[in-house]
């Protein structure tokens, strides 16, 4: 017989896919941009005034990581979860986990902004 | 079903199931273990940014050398083979293709060896202490 499935276990197994896809597009540019394309012989090692300069070059590099931040650490987070999860935790320590990973991700994705924030520089 | 003896029945489910479904499932989980711990690291180490200039230029310093290039390019394999097999799964199951599963695995096999080519072609310079003294902002 089939086992009925929670409306929250759906809906994580939903987003983790959603994210995943949308994900694939945000990790090859964030890839090409800031690791493969950047030619160390013509641009030297990456700094501050560099990143600053390539973060600046467009708006749509401050929308493209503001989205971007938010659904990589929930794709990690959720995934991880997952994992965990299928160790079938008693729900006191199930709900100590989650905690500590809601924890976790509002701290990451606000210590990224922040960081952002001062790399976007002027008017960020 | 404690912690430790589902652990051990996973590991011994692998051991007598070596097939691709098994390996695939093996390998999204410790990719995605590892890309987790990455990204942490990586948010840490920009963060250096709230502090200054000086302070991102010093630490980004420190992961800008040959050792850390390879390192990257495992980084990179995670990541190529995260996303690949993540990309299979979900063509899977939203299209209820799991027939299909095997043949989709090996053509996402040969885009990653592909991928990886081009990937260690474009890192190749890193691998070189004397071309991180060239150029620059």
């Amino acid at each position: 017989m089939a086992e009925r499935v929670s409306n929250q276990s759906a809906l994580t197994w939903f987003l983790q896919r959603i994210t995943g896809i949308l994900l694939a597009f945000f990790l090859v540019t964030h890839l090409n941009v800031h690791h493969l394309f950047h030619d160390i012989t013509l641009e030297g090692i990456i700094n501050f005034s560099g990143v600053r300069e390539n973060l600046q070059a467009s708006l749509w590099w401050k929308i493209y990581y503001i989205v971007f931040v938010p659904f990589i650490v929930f794709h990690a987070l959720n995934g991880l979860w997952q994992i965990i999860a299928d160790f079938r935790l008693k729900s006191g320590a199930a709900m100590i986990v989650k905690a500590l990973f809601w924890i976790l991700g509002i701290t990451l994705v606000a210590v990224a902004i922040m960081t952002l924030s001062n790399l976007f520089g002027g008017g960020a | 079903m404690n912690g430790d003896s589902k652990l051990k029945a996973m590991i011994k489910d692998a051991d007598l199931n070596k097939n691709i479904g098994n390996f695939s499932y093996w390998l999204h989980r410790v990719t995605g273990i590892g890309l987790s711990i990455y990204l942490i690291m990586h948010i840490y180490v920009l963060s250096s940014a709230i502090s200054g200039p000086e302070s991102f230029n010093e630490r980004m310093g420190s992961v800008q050398n040959p050792f850390f290039a390879v390192l990257e390019v495992l980084l990179i394999a995670g990541v190529f083979a995260h996303m690949l097999n993540g990309l299979r799964i979900t063509i899977t199951d939203f299209f209820s293709w799991s027939r299909g599963h095997k043949v989709l695995f090996w053509i996402l096999a040969v885009i990653f060896v592909i991928l990886m080519i081009v990937a260690i072609k474009l890192q190749w310079p890193k691998f070189f202490i004397d071309n991180y003294a060239m150029g620059g902002h």
